[in-house]
């Protein structure tokens, strides 16, 4: 029976177990309908597009159908109402049922404030009409004033701020950021509440009796892995039929090689981040002791997720650069590099070989950790404590008794975020830093939204990091009554 | 055969295991006691690679313990846990699994220790809907489910009520029976005596007496008389060679050197008082115990 066969099964076990789960179901079907509303809502929602045109008074005769003539090359769907009277057709304005009345082929009137569009198109329907009429009375042929008035085309290109790419590209790479960072913190944190709980629930002992440290670690990384991959899998085809079924939702060409890098980096960022989660979750003893002892990875993440949103505006500056080679920012940032255009085929090969030693070694220190203080039961350990090796497994585990009971040496202020126990000023800190959280997601949005000129994606990053980032902090604040007597 | 040979074990400053070495022998179930703290858990863990050794080796049949034989291994820790939120059925399936037995195999064996347990009914059950004492039986079966040719056993006996603690004594002479060798701690020393046919004593991490119960219990020189009698209590200053562990109305008990003359107990006893009943026994295991300890 080799490691990679039983990591295989708890794997399985994983996303069997998860998969069942009524929460985990609920989650998955909570997210479909939300992406599948913000995608098919606002369409729904879009006021009738047909444009009401009231016409009295003297006009060119050809004025209707040089309207409608115009409306159709603008691609507006327009429906024109003749009024007897300037009274009636005012009347009709005022009511709304028209959008603009062309009162005696010379003055426009509206409710409110024009509309430019409808503005331009109807007065050059008027000019048209007219130039027709007083071309016809001069005895000009209708064919020759055709091709006197033979229209030039000028079209309208959105640049966007990168050579190649349009602002829907930038746009997918936001959302394609924001997903990352959520599959990978979100996927990751259960990987450390697993730990916690098969710790907690002292069923570590019987599975590390049968399978090795490693394997159980990274089978669990791997079903969680694999299940979040076919979360995000399901909801994002949900997504494109949802997208397929909206004509009017821009979807900017989607390029099959970024689709793949961006698969490629979730699953390097996530198990780069799982891995560290794991180790981290061997330390604790309870549930409770989840975020005090993953506190750390949690601000290293959140500023690898702004850092990353750097690249989406300068995709070739320096810090772009840097950041998508860094191994704890490149799952976030050079996704958005290789969409933007701006890497040589090597670049994303390069950073992704560097992510790859990074997990390596990573592997090595968090298997390390998790075998040392899997099986330590009491308060939670620190890194130093397990480093030194003075809590290797099997210390404090009150039937090898009195004399192994002695509490592991947890020195004063050794690593951020060890301590397990909970004060009214913790309490205290906690609501603090929730508010700082908020505050930060908010300038974060202001900040994206001026950047890339787009309020939606600035509300979507602001309200994605506040979303993530609280419930961070209410986990960290978690604590079902008392802390519980250490032994 | 299960070997220790020397094998040691320190946290720190302290030394939980101090040059350990002992055997426990296949077809017989073996009493591992000593007081808390004294190693025992630690001990086992070894036996699992769960702590990492000093010095010494844990052997099998003759080889250091490698993770093919694990796999024919069965443990229950001291610290109960299994899976609270997953089917009772799944979960002992799914821990067979890891010990690398094919599927078929694995389901048959549960469903027949469900069913030998009583448990058949709960079996799609999550495991925390089901009553204490069904928690402990599914958390034995656990340790059953690859059919072990090692079964080690931590306190299997503390928690359980005299019912359930009959059948658990019923079910290890019978796995023992059928040739498995099994090791388990206690603190209940007449259950021990009653059950194990091999001992093995640790104190301060050290093995202070190991071996087969009976030959333990004959090699020591004390011998016990137990007295029951009728009427005024008999004068025991006479006896020279005996000494009074216990005497109350109507009973008592003497701790007597091998060459002590039992017709003059007898004598001293009939002098004043009518005799109902009489033993002459090696100390029991309680006794070997503390002197075990006390050394």
């Amino acid at each position: 029976m080799n490691g990679v066969r039983q990591g295989w099964l708890v794997a399985r076990r994983e996303m069997r177990e998860r998969s069942r789960s009524r929460a985990f179901q609920a989650s998955v079907l909570l997210m479909i309908v939300g992406v599948v509303a913000v995608l098919i809502l606002p369409a729904m929602l879009k006021p009738d597009s047909t444009r009401d045109i009231g016409i009295t008074g003297p006009a060119p005769a050809a004025l209707t159908a040089t309207i409608a003539q115009q409306a159709r090359a603008a691609d507006i769907t327009a429906s024109i109402h003749p009024y007897a009277s300037l009274a009636a057709g005012e009347q009709a304005v005022r009511q709304g049922q028209v959008d603009v009345l062309v009162a005696g082929a010379g003055r426009l009137e509206w409710r409110g404030k024009p509309d430019e569009q409808l503005k331009s198109m109807v007065t050059g329907a008027i000019q048209l009409a007219s130039v027709r009429e007083r071309a016809a009375a001069a005895g000009i042929s209708p064919g020759s004033l055709a091709t006197l008035l033979a229209p030039v085309p000028v079209t309208s290109v959105e640049l966007g701020s990168v050579a190649g790419r349009g602002p829907g590209d930038e746009m997918a790479v936001l959302v394609m950021t924001i997903v990352l960072f959520f599959g990978i913190s979100v996927f990751g944190q259960m990987v450390l509440t697993g730990v916690l709980e098969e710790k907690a629930s002292r069923v570590v002992e019987v599975l590390l009796a049968r399978i090795p440290a490693r394997a159980l670690l990274a089978g669990k990384i791997a079903g969680i892995g694999l299940l979040g991959l076919a979360q995000i899998g399901v909801t994002a085809l949900a997504a494109l039929v949802a997208v397929a079924s909206v004509d009017s939702i821009d979807v900017p060409a989607v390029r099959g090689p970024v689709l793949a890098w961006a698969l490629v980096w979730f699953v390097l960022g996530y198990t780069l981040y799982a891995t560290v989660y794991g180790a981290l979750g061997s330390l604790g003893s309870r549930v409770e002791d989840a975020q005090s002892v993953a506190g750390p990875v949690m601000v290293v993440m959140a500023v690898a997720y702004f850092a990353s949103f750097v690249t989406v505006g300068k995709p070739d500056s320096t810090a772009a650069k840097v950041l998508s080679y860094f191994p704890l920012t490149a799952p976030m940032a050079m996704p958005g590099r290789i969409a933007m255009g701006a890497t040589a085929w090597w670049e994303p090969v390069v950073a992704a070989g560097l992510t790859l030693a990074a997990i390596a070694g990573l592997v090595t220190l968090a298997g390390r950790v998790y075998t040392r203080a899997i099986l330590h039961s009491g308060p939670a350990l620190s890194l130093r404590d397990v480093w030194r090796g003075s809590a290797a497994s099997g210390r404090g585990v009150s039937a090898a008794g009195a004399r192994e009971t002695a509490p592991p040496p947890q020195p004063a202020g050794v690593t951020a975020g060890e301590r397990t126990t909970m004060t009214g000023s913790d309490t205290a800190r906690h609501r603090w830093l929730i508010t700082v959280l908020t505050g930060t997601g908010v300038i974060i949005g202001v900040a994206i939204a001026i950047l890339t000129a787009d309020v939606i994606i600035g509300v979507a990053a602001g309200a994605g990091f506040i979303a993530v980032a609280n419930q961070m902090a209410r986990l960290w604040t978690r604590h079902t009554g008392p802390p519980v007597a250490h032994r | 055969m299960l070997g220790f040979d020397g094998v040691t074990k320190r946290f720190g400053p302290v030394t939980a295991l101090d040059r350990c070495t002992f055997a426990v022998r296949p077809g017989r179930l073996t009493g591992f006691l000593g007081p808390n703290g004294a190693g025992k858990t630690t001990a086992m863990r070894a036996v699992f690679g769960l702590v990492e050794l000093d010095q010494g080796t844990v052997r099998w049949r003759g080889g250091p313990v490698g993770p093919a034989d694990r796999a024919r291994f069965g443990y229950m820790p001291e610290e109960r846990g299994l899976y609270p939120r997953m089917r009772v059925r799944d979960q002992l399936v799914y821990l067979g699994q890891l010990c690398g037995r094919a599927p078929l195999d694995v389901t048959r064996s549960v469903d027949a220790w469900l069913e030998r347990l009583g448990l058949t009914g709960r079996a799609a059950d999550r495991l925390d809907a089901l009553s204490h004492g069904n928690q402990q039986r599914v958390q034995l079966i656990a340790a059953l489910v690859n059919e072990p040719d090692l079964l080690v056993l931590d306190e299997p006996f503390s928690g359980l009520d005299p019912i359930a603690m009959s059948v658990m004594g019923e079910l290890l002479a019978g796995l023992a029976a059928e040739g498995t060798t099994v090791l388990f701690s206690s603190h209940q020393l007449d259950l021990v005596q009653d059950l194990c046919q091999d001992v093995v004593i640790i104190e301060h991490g050290q093995i202070v007496l190991a071996g087969e119960l009976a030959e333990l219990r004959a090699k020591v020189p004390q011998r016990f008389i137990d007295i029951r009698y009728r009427g005024p209590a008999p004068d025991w200053s006479r006896l020279t060679r005996a000494a009074v562990v216990e005497a109350a109305d109507g009973v008592a008990r003497l701790r007597v050197g091998p060459d002590t003359d039992i017709a003059a107990v007898l004598t001293a006893v009939g002098e004043r008082a009518d005799l109902i009943s009489f033993s002459y026994q090696p100390p029991t295991l309680s006794e070997l115990f503390r002197q075990a300890v006390a050394a």
